[in-house]
């Protein structure tokens, strides 16, 4: 579902380019969960980043269903999300002048489906939010907006689904109730789970780790589960 | 509904309050020019419809000189060939009246109007009471006068005036003639009285300052083929030839040009709110960064991310445009009474069609162009700076950016030209604009960099706040632009005015005219001398008569300029109209010689002239040349032997374009005018100028007093109009100074939390803020007020040529002004900053 090959990411800090991400391969069979790990500044949101074509490698190139996106402009990765990928991000990033119930059916209206507004209230029912369907981000908690913040990213019913630190920013009760939520519906719907996370007993529960250290995988965990898909390794 | 549009609306829903100054700065603008070109509109409809009452008829000859044989003959074979339904002969000359009851001790001057029985062709006279108008009214000596004369003269109906040498009854009072309105500008109350008995006042002698006319009522069609018959043979007479359908012409034209100068105020006032617009975009897609990079993240295409912006801009552009049409409405209603008094004309005001068309169609292509360049900003948003925060996009030059730059450039100068219905005027206001634009932000630059010393202050909070205005990320730009731009337009209108109010003060100076005795009969110049002299009349000044001819130029043989006939001087403009010239042996006191020679006193052989300064300047006259004078029919050719500066401030001799030699016209038809200085009492005023037209009746006191008077009323009508203009302005720079200060609100707000926690009381956050806005009120109040003397020097001396003092005292007050308004605005608009805890907001971020 996702390939990955020789991909790698420099970006200039001052004058001095600076390596945030070595030469990386990766396959991540469909439905698979693959949790990446590493400490802060490892390189996990910017290899999530790319993977969802929000960045462009350096060098490398990234598949998605078996189309290679390196090359694609803004405006087609843009459509390739709205088909394909959702994200959670660490800090929410609901857009503050819309309500919650709005945040959900952007993504929805931008694919113009039919019906937003009431898929978007299926949505926000399945996170448990009917009840504060038209309050702002602001009047929201922590915890409530990470779940609008998945209804979003849930909402084009996307087979790919990119979690960066998504409880990172929440209290250890908020954050289990919003991991257990990601996990359930990534089960329920079968999508393919990149997770980024410090949480070492997370990312025991996944198919796959891959760890990252100063930009470099130095370990890949296999299937736990017997499924030998996962295969990675570092380019040269 | 598609998305853009739903997304449009929704942003709008959140974000239109903090957007709502611009918008209604935009509105004021609109409104100004809804107003503006809906009451000159309508005016012009209906003038154009009365214009047959306008002219008097459906064609008019007139002349200032008495009909010639020769013309006549003329007019009548011409007339024959054509028929004519009604004529009627009008004579209007200037005269003294005063009341026949010799305790009265007053006179006035009037404009005195002899009708036939014809008047009026077109349109109606009103008497005051509702009384019918008749000519039976004026026969036998009847008058009908004014109130105004009727109470200066302290007479009623049924008693009697003396005009001239004869005696005339009041029959009634005039309320309204067609043709004139109450505001026109005239030398006198307007008598009316019956053409013959005019005639026999004996008023009217060759030379005396009269105007013929001849009104025509002419079958449909026929009064532009008569007037062209006309014109050809009468031109070089010094008759001139209208018909009803040139008047409306030139009419319609004069108020068309007047609509469209005076629209430019308006689009000047949308200008500065596009500024706003502009300053105002940049800060809030800064804002939307994040709200775009999620937008991009689930999906969004830039140009449908533009697309929402744009619309919005356009929401909001229309809602302001209506705003100001309705704005425009409540102006009509509110300045009904005072429009109806000054144009005289019984016309229902209302808001004309193209006018709304015109100022909300204005209002959108300002706000649209003026968004745009910023709104292009949101293409280069990355949605990878919602991981982490990106660096910067290594883009190159921004082809669209620029295009997007010169296109708006270009819309503006259409926008101007479209406006001003002239392509150069367009130019001209959109090039100054740019130039003042790019002035003041280098200046800004400049002072900026003079400022920069104060972020090493010893006091906390002007270090703290000279920062604020000096580091990258401050508003010291949109300030700069929107207070430094009103302050500007505001201290430039205000020196203007003052220095043209100035320039209409009665010149003070010890022995100044203030009163003119004209039309003097040459046998009577003794005894007006005598009596000026006698003390017992308390006239302060010597009595000095001076001879005066009207004449016109006919040909010029010179160096620089050949006309060989009137067609050729008049085509060639300055030179064209009727001059009074004088002779005299010598210099005036007002007077220097700055090229060639002026003669002494012996008489002269050959006709010579001295010409002043602005002749040989403006119409190319140099010594040397042949002039031809045409004086009352007789040629007289002369040569220019001199040319003189004359100080027309200093009227105490008043000033002559052309002086003769004295000889050639001793013996022409000449009279006398006296500039005296007359007593300062008004009772003894009125009595000398009873004692004048008693003995003269023929002569003529203008009392300079009474004009300065009609002067100033013209005067205060145009500064209140100033007023107005330069009122709407400055509104419009505070509303855009408060939003760009609300706008950039939460900036401040996070940074008070941020010094709050770490100790600052809520003074020492007040201090720090009034420090940051008096210093960009001190930066921006600077620049304006010194790019306004610049500007008020410039309009001054190119195009009101007025000479220019520079009222230091304006400047200080702009500054000071603009100074307490940004840190007032700035601190009203920034109460809640002080006010709100400091853990909420942090929570917030």
């Amino acid at each position: 579902m996702i390939e990955l090959k020789g991909l790698s990411k420099t970006v200039m800090s001052g004058d001095q380019p600076l390596t945030i991400l070595h030469p990386l391969d990766l396959n991540v069979p469909r439905s698979q969960f693959l949790a990446i790990t590493g400490p802060s500044g490892s390189g996990k949101s910017t290899l999530l980043g790319l993977v969802a074509g929000l960045d462009a490698p350096t060098s490398g190139t990234i598949a998605i269903d078996g189309q290679d996106i390196t090359g694609m402009g803004e405006d087609d990765l843009a459509r390739l999300r709205s088909e394909k990928i959702g994200i959670v991000f660490q800090f929410f990033h609901l857009i503050p002048s819309l309500t919650a119930l709005e945040n959900v059916m952007v993504p929805l209206e931008l694919a113009a489906r039919r019906n937003a507004r009431g898929r978007a209230c299926e949505l926000l029912d399945e996170v448990g939010l009917t009840e504060r369907a038209h309050h702002y981000p602001s009047q929201l908690s922590g915890g409530e907006q990470q779940r609008v913040a998945l209804a979003r990213a849930l909402s084009n019913d996307p087979p790919i689904l990119l979690a960066d630190e998504p409880t990172g920013n929440l209290d250890t009760a908020n954050g289990q109730n919003v991991m257990e939520l990601l996990l359930k519906v990534r089960t329920v719907r079968g999508a393919t789970l990149l997770l980024a996370t410090h949480d070492l007993a997370l990312a025991r529960r996944a198919d796959g780790v891959l760890r990252l250290r100063g930009g470099v995988a130095d370990a890949v965990s296999g299937p736990e589960r017997g499924v030998p898909s996962f295969a990675s390794g570092i380019a040269e | 509904m598609p998305f853009i549009f739903r997304m449009a609306f929704r942003e709008t829903r959140a974000a239109w309050k903090r957007l709502a100054f611009f918008f209604l700065c935009l509105s004021i603008g609109v409104g100004s020019i809804v107003t503006l070109r809906s009451v000159i509109q309508t005016v012009r409809h209906t003038l154009t419809r009365e214009s047959r009452a306008l002219l008097g008829g459906d064609l008019s000859l007139s002349t200032n000189r008495p009909w010639d044989p020769k013309v006549r003959d003329t007019i009548d074979s011409t007339l024959a060939s054509i028929p004519y339904t009604a004529r009627a002969d009008e004579l209007e000359t200037m005269s003294m009246v005063r009341p026949e009851d010799p305790e009265k001790q007053v006179a006035r001057l009037v404009e005195l109007v002899g009708v036939q029985q014809a008047y009026p062709l077109y349109g109606t006279v009103t008497l005051e009471g509702g009384y019918p108008y008749a000519h039976g009214l004026l026969r036998d000596h009847g008058a009908l006068l004014r109130r105004d004369l009727l109470v200066q003269l302290d007479v009623g109906i049924g008693e009697a005036i003396v005009i001239g040498d004869r005696r005339f009854t009041v029959r009634g009072v005039i309320t309204a003639e067609p043709g004139r309105s109450t505001g026109g500008f005239s030398f006198g109350s307007r008598v009316f009285v019956d053409f013959a008995d005019l005639q026999e006042t004996g008023l009217i002698t060759y030379g005396s300052r009269a105007s013929y006319r001849v009104r025509l009522k002419v079958a449909d069609g026929a009064a532009d083929r008569l007037a062209s018959s006309l014109r050809g043979p009468l031109r070089s007479q010094f008759v001139s030839v209208r018909s009803f359908r040139s008047t409306e012409n030139r009419l319609s034209d004069n108020l068309v040009r007047a609509e469209n100068y005076l629209s430019l105020v308006g689009l000047v006032i949308v200008v500065l709110g596009g500024v706003g617009v502009w300053s105002v975009v940049r800060v809030f897609v800064h804002q939307k960064i994040k709200a775009v990079a999620v937008l991009k993240c689930v999906g969004a295409t830039a140009r449908q991310i533009l697309g929402i912006y744009v619309l919005q801009v356009l929401g909001m552009g229309l809602a302001g445009s209506l705003a100001g049409v309705g704005f425009a409405g409540a102006a009509l209603w509110w300045l009904r009474p005072v429009i109806d008094t000054t144009a005289g004309i019984a016309t229902p005001y209302a808001l004309t069609g193209a006018a709304i068309a015109q100022g909300a169609g204005i209002g959108l292509l300002i706000s649209l162009l003026f968004a745009l360049v910023p709104l292009l900003d949101v293409r280069h948003v990355r949605p990878s700076l919602l991981l982490r925060a990106a660096e910067r996009p290594p883009h190159g030059p921004d082809w669209v950016k620029r295009a997007a730059i010169v296109s708006v450039g270009a819309g503006l100068v259409a926008l101007a030209s479209w406006q001003a219905a002239s392509l150069r005027i367009g130019l001209v206001l959109s090039v100054g604009f740019a130039a003042i634009a790019l002035i003041l932000h280098g200046a800004g630059l400049l002072l900026v960099k003079v400022m920069a010393p104060l972020q090493a202050s010893r006091r906390f909070e002007v270090r703290y706040a000279a920062r604020r205005v000096v580091r990258p990320g401050n508003q010291t730009r949109a300030i700069l632009l929107t207070v430094g731009l009103g302050a500007f337009l505001v201290v430039g209108v205000r020196v203007l005015q003052a220095n043209l109010l100035n320039e209409f003060q009665l010149d003070l100076r010890p022995n100044t005219p203030d009163m003119f005795v004209i039309d003097i009969q040459p046998d009577q110049e003794a005894g007006v001398r005598a009596l000026l002299s006698d003390s017992a009349n308390g006239v302060r000044t010597q009595a000095n008569l001076i001879p005066v001819l009207r004449a016109r130029v006919s040909r010029v043989q010179g160096a620089r300029v050949q006309l060989e006939s009137y067609e050729d001087v008049r085509r060639r403009g300055g030179l064209g109209r009727e001059y009074v010239i004088t002779y005299r042996p010598g210099l005036e006191a007002n007077e220097t010689v700055v090229e060639g020679h002026f003669w002494d006193a012996s008489p002269a052989e050959r006709p010579e002239i001295s010409i002043e300064e602005g002749l040989r300047d403006r119409a190319g006259l140099s010594l040397g040349d042949v002039v031809t004078f045409d004086i009352l029919g007789r040629s007289v050719e002369a040569t220019v032997t001199s040319v003189r500066r004359v100080d027309w401030a200093d009227a105490r001799a008043g000033g002559f374009m052309f002086v003769f030699r004295p000889g050639p016209l001793d013996s022409a038809p000449r009279m006398f005018i006296a500039p005296i200085k007359g007593p300062a009492d008004p009772v003894a005023r009125a009595r000398l100028q009873r004692a004048l037209t008693e003995r003269f009746p023929n002569v003529s006191v203008v009392d300079v007093q009474e004009i300065l008077a009609s002067v100033s009323k013209v005067v205060s009508d145009v500064t209140f109009a100033v007023t107005v203009v330069g009122a709407l302005v400055l509104f419009s720079g505070i509303l855009i100074l408060v939003g760009s200060i609300s706008m950039t609100k939460f900036q401040r707000v996070y940074e008070a939390a941020v010094l709050k926690t770490l100790g600052a009381t809520t003074r020492t956050v007040a201090l720090l803020l009034v420090f940051e806005y008096a210093l960009l009120g001190f930066i921006a109040g600077g620049i304006g007020s010194l790019g306004a003397l610049g500007l008020s020097w410039g309009v001054s001396r190119y195009a009101f040529d007025v000479p220019w003092t520079p009222l230091p005292g304006y400047v200080a007050a702009g500054l000071a002004a603009s100074i307490a308004l940004v840190t007032v605005v700035g601190l009203a608009a920034s109460l809640d900053v002080l006010r709100r805890k400091p853990l909420a907001t942090l929570r917030a971020e």
